[in-house]
């Protein structure tokens, strides 16, 4: 099951957890939050059902991420110049789920390099990415049937300090001119001093973050650019795993419940306005509803 | 060899087929314009027991000969040359003789590049422009292990190869490995056993030496300008050049007959398709149009396209007519040829049955009308199958850097997305038994339409006589005489089509239109309509449509757009059926609406079922 699902669950058991101290405290059930916890059901009862509904055959399609289908691109760029391709997996640890999410973009990413002979250099700003990193890598050349090709030095710990490590690759990329670059992880300000020195340098950009203040960065700078929801459901685009692909299938009913939901507080808190006599509704929305 | 344009007056030219070696004569007209007069035809004589290409070119010409009234052949056999008079004042000779060559197989290459689809893809398209059958590509992620590799072009007998591989200043080690996988695989040509392999390397030129060094005597290398110097930029001619040299070279001097008849000729002698892609390309240029062809044979189909400028040719191997049709049925799937055939009693079985005996006997022709059903229904299928390869083949390049705007964020479009665009299409030329041979032109028409979907305004035609290989060649000495030749006697114009896209609701109002000119009409078509309008061969009009809410004829959506239209033999078709053309799920439905399309365009008459 992908990070994001489970981070979904402990939310939910966080949830639950609140509600049995409630239970504790004045009774077995809190009913004033009981349709909170009809939410949490629908959520896992739509994951399992479509977990069910992938296992089963059923056809679950994931659109295009064109960011995704340009890695072959951007591997294939490098092998006719001849030169590296660049991963950055972001500045953060493994503890982050954005790095864990870029490790498995990484595996992609290693394994068509390897079908390529292409070569992928990983500098990376943690000790436990890096070890990480050489594992995903190894086992993706292992799948592509190339052992032989991989090279455990190309995945390499620079520094921990954020500007020291921008500036190693900033300085790497204008020397040895990688043809494509890619950056999935987690990014702050160095997001652009990356992507501005991928781009003049002519090099294909492949990015992918959920740090909402950094997209815009990327977005410009970058040939392609997985944004948020996106990165997270690479995973699923990748491996075509039945329980990824139902997990992302379940994840996006309950998002379409929750749009429903503020679409209808919206509406409910104009509708106050004008009818006085909807406040009621609106403070059980808002209050008992939305907790 | 330079050839003044205005001496020319009198033009002979050949297409030596495999079967068939087919002559034109083209004449200066009173009026200073250029018209074929004569055609001929004879066996081709390129295989034993003549083994002589020239026996079937002096053949076809002499029929021309005798029909013309003036003599093109000497006593010795050859063709006169210039064009002038005998002693008793009796015209003779011709002032430029030019010829094409798809006899004994045409043109077999082997390409290869270091990424399948960046160089290789480029090869490949350097080498079907040229004209030639691409046997297979081999490129360093093909899938497939070096040996299986050598092994693969060890069993091909190409006539040449095509490597490419690495931009300039990039790549030379695997482009290196490749050429060191061709040359212990020794590939050994078609014809005669003293023939050197050709090899033409298009790569990274700092590659040039060790690729040089890779092979031995038994390869002859020539190395031309990269396919691809930078990845942004593909550089085709040098490629293309070089393949028309090697083939006169190489190719031609070692097949029967062929050193004598390229003596013969005023212009070098280029492969059939390679000549077809010539004249398109040079009346799209000309005439600033886009255009797509399509030649539909037994065992292949070609489709040639030019949009904007890029010229892309693709052959599709196993699409054909006879040898290739239970391909085509198994690939199209019995469904969708089905949906075309309206007759009834005609099912599933009936169609097996009609495969497998066109299979035991794939050059019989349709004898009867439900044979006849069932093969242009066949032929409809053939078509879009080819038109789906060619739209994938031609794409923009692939591994192009991109650039952005914040706009883009949520509409990010990958590289290497079809350039062929159905909107733009402006001339749709068909050539190929099942559509030159059609009964009725508007069957030719329909097939096209129902084949290639064209969207908004298309001038559709049809190649009379397959003549488009000879003017291909001609385009290369006198364009103009090729342009003129080609609008007024090679292409028979059926009329222009005018279709919706987006969102057309059957039974709802699509659009309404009104034709003001040589004719004059006016009409709403409703959302799955057919509608023929009178328009004859030489007559224009303006069409003035004014399409519903989301649906598309060429202005944007919803809005009006008028275009001047021709006339042709079947006149103006309006559709109304949307794209994709989607039929009724019921077949007894599908097969009424078919019945209804038919007797519109007037395919079946009033009394026939």
């Amino acid at each position: 099951m992908p990070c994001f699902s489970l981070t979904s669950l402990l939310l939910v058991a966080e949830e639950a957890a609140a509600a049995a101290e409630t239970a504790e405290s004045t009774g077995l059930l809190n009913m004033d939050r009981l349709p909170l916890l009809g939410v949490a059901v629908f959520f896992v009862v739509a994951v399992v059902f479509w977990i069910s509904v992938a296992r089963s055959g059923g056809e679950i399609n994931v659109r295009e991420i064109a960011g995704l289908k340009a890695i072959e691109e951007a591997v294939g760029r490098a092998t006719e110049m001849g030169r590296s391709v660049l991963f950055v997996p972001g500045i953060q640890d493994v503890s982050e789920i954005q790095t864990i999410a870029g490790i498995t973009v990484l595996s992609k990413v290693a394994k068509t390099a390897a079908e390529y002979d292409a070569k992928v250099e990983v500098p990376v700003a943690r000790t436990l990415v890096m070890v990480t990193a050489r594992e995903t890598v190894q086992e993706a050349f292992l799948a592509a049937g190339r052992p032989d090709a991989y090279n455990e030095d190309l995945i390499y710990y620079v520094t921990d300090e954020q500007f020291g490590y921008v500036a190693y690759l900033s300085g790497m990329m204008v020397r040895e001119k990688p043809a494509a670059c890619i950056y999935m992880g987690c990014f702050y300000a160095e997001s652009l001093i990356l992507a501005e020195t991928g781009n003049s340098i002519g090099a294909i950009q492949v990015a992918g973050t959920a740090m909402p203040a950094q997209l815009p960065f990327f977005v410009a700078a970058c040939d392609y650019t997985l944004i948020g929801e996106e990165f997270y459901a690479a995973s699923a685009y990748l491996s075509e795993s039945p329980a990824e692909l139902g997990s992302l299938k379940g994840q996006d009913l309950a998002k379409v419940l929750a749009f429903g939901l503020i679409g209808l507080g919206a509406l409910l808190a104009t509708a106050t306005q004008f009818v006085p006599s909807l406040q009621g509704a609106f403070d059980f929305f808002t209050g008992t509803l939305l907790g | 060899m330079t050839i003044d344009p205005n001496s020319i007056n009198v033009i002979l030219a050949t297409d030596c087929g495999s079967t068939t070696t087919k002559s034109v004569f083209i004449e200066r007209q009173p009026d200073g314009t250029f018209r074929q007069t004569q055609r001929g035809e004879a066996p081709t004589t390129v295989e034993e027991p003549f083994a002589d290409v020239t026996i079937g070119v002096i053949n076809a010409v002499t029929e021309i000969g005798e029909v013309a009234g003036r003599k093109l052949v000497d006593e010795d056999g050859r063709i006169i040359q210039p064009a002038g008079t005998d002693a008793d004042g009796n015209p003779v000779g011709c002032d430029i003789y030019i010829s094409t060559s798809s006899a004994g197989g045409g043109l077999q290459m082997m390409v290869g590049g270091v990424v399948k689809q960046m160089t290789a893809e480029s090869a490949k398209r350097a080498a079907l422009g040229a004209g030639a059958i691409v046997m297979d590509t081999i490129a360093a992620n093909d899938g497939r292990k070096p040996h299986e590799q050598i092994q693969r072009i060890r069993e091909l007998r190409p006539d040449m190869i095509l490597l490419s591989g690495g931009t300039d200043g990039g790549d030379e080690k695997k482009v290196t490995e490749i050429a060191e996988r061709i040359a212990p695989a020794r590939p050994q040509p078609r014809f005669g056993s003293k023939f050197v392999m050709p090899v033409i390397f298009a790569g990274n030129k700092d590659a040039r030496g060790s690729v040089d060094n890779a092979f031995d005597e038994s390869i002859d290398l020539q190395c031309v300008d990269n396919l691809r110097p930078t990845l942004e930029e593909e550089n085709l001619g040098p490629a293309r050049d070089a393949i028309h040299d090697m083939f006169l070279e190489h190719v031609m001097a070692q097949a029967p007959g062929y050193d004598k008849l390229m003596g013969w000729t005023s212009a070098p002698i280029m492969p059939t398709p390679g000549a077809v892609g010539n004249i398109l390309t040079t009346i799209a240029e000309r005439q600033g149009k886009n255009a797509l062809a399509v030649d539909i044979g037994g065992a292949t189909t070609d489709v040639f396209s030019v949009f904007d400028g890029v010229f892309n040719r693709t052959v599709s191997a196993n699409l054909g007519m006879s040898y290739s049709i239970s391909n085509v049925v198994a690939e199209a799937g019995l469904d969708n040829v089905l949906r075309w055939v309206h007759l009834e009693g005609m099912d599933e079985r009936e169609l097996r049955n009609r495969v497998k005996n066109k299979m035991i006997r794939p050059t019989t022709i349709p004898q009867s009308r439900e044979a006849l059903v069932f093969e242009q229904a066949v032929a409809r299928e053939a078509l879009r199958l080819a038109y789906v390869q060619h739209k994938e083949f031609a794409t923009t390049l692939k591994g192009v850097q991109q650039q952005r705007t914040v706009g883009d964020t949520f509409s990010q479009k990958t590289s290497g997305t079809t350039i062929v665009d159905a909107m733009k299409l402006d001339l749709l030329v068909a050539s190929g038994g099942v559509l030159s041979h059609a009964p009725r032109m508007s069957q030719t028409a329909l097939m096209l339409v129902d084949a290639f979907e064209p969207e908004g305004f298309t001038t559709l035609a049809k190649d009379s006589i397959f003549m488009m290989p000879h003017l291909g060649v001609l385009a290369s000495v006198h364009p103009q005489a090729s342009e003129q030749v080609f609008t007024r006697d090679c292409l028979v114009v059926l009329g222009t089509c005018v279709a919706a896209a987006g969102d057309v609701k059957w039974g709802k109002p699509a659009f309404s239109w009104e034709m003001r000119g040589s004719q004059n009409a006016e009409g709403d078509l409703l959302g799955g309509q057919l509608k023929l309008v009178e328009l004859t061969p030489g007559e224009t009009a303006t069409v003035t449509v004014k399409p519903a809410r989301g649906i598309d004829l060429g202005a944007g959506p919803g809005n009006p757009v008028a275009h001047e239209v021709t006339g042709g033999s079947v006149g103006l078709i309006l559709d109304a059926r949307g794209r994709p053309i989607a039929l009724p799920e019921s077949r007894d439905e599908a097969r009424d609406v078919v019945e209804g399309w038919y007797r519109e365009l007037n395919i079946i008459d009033e009394g026939d079922a």
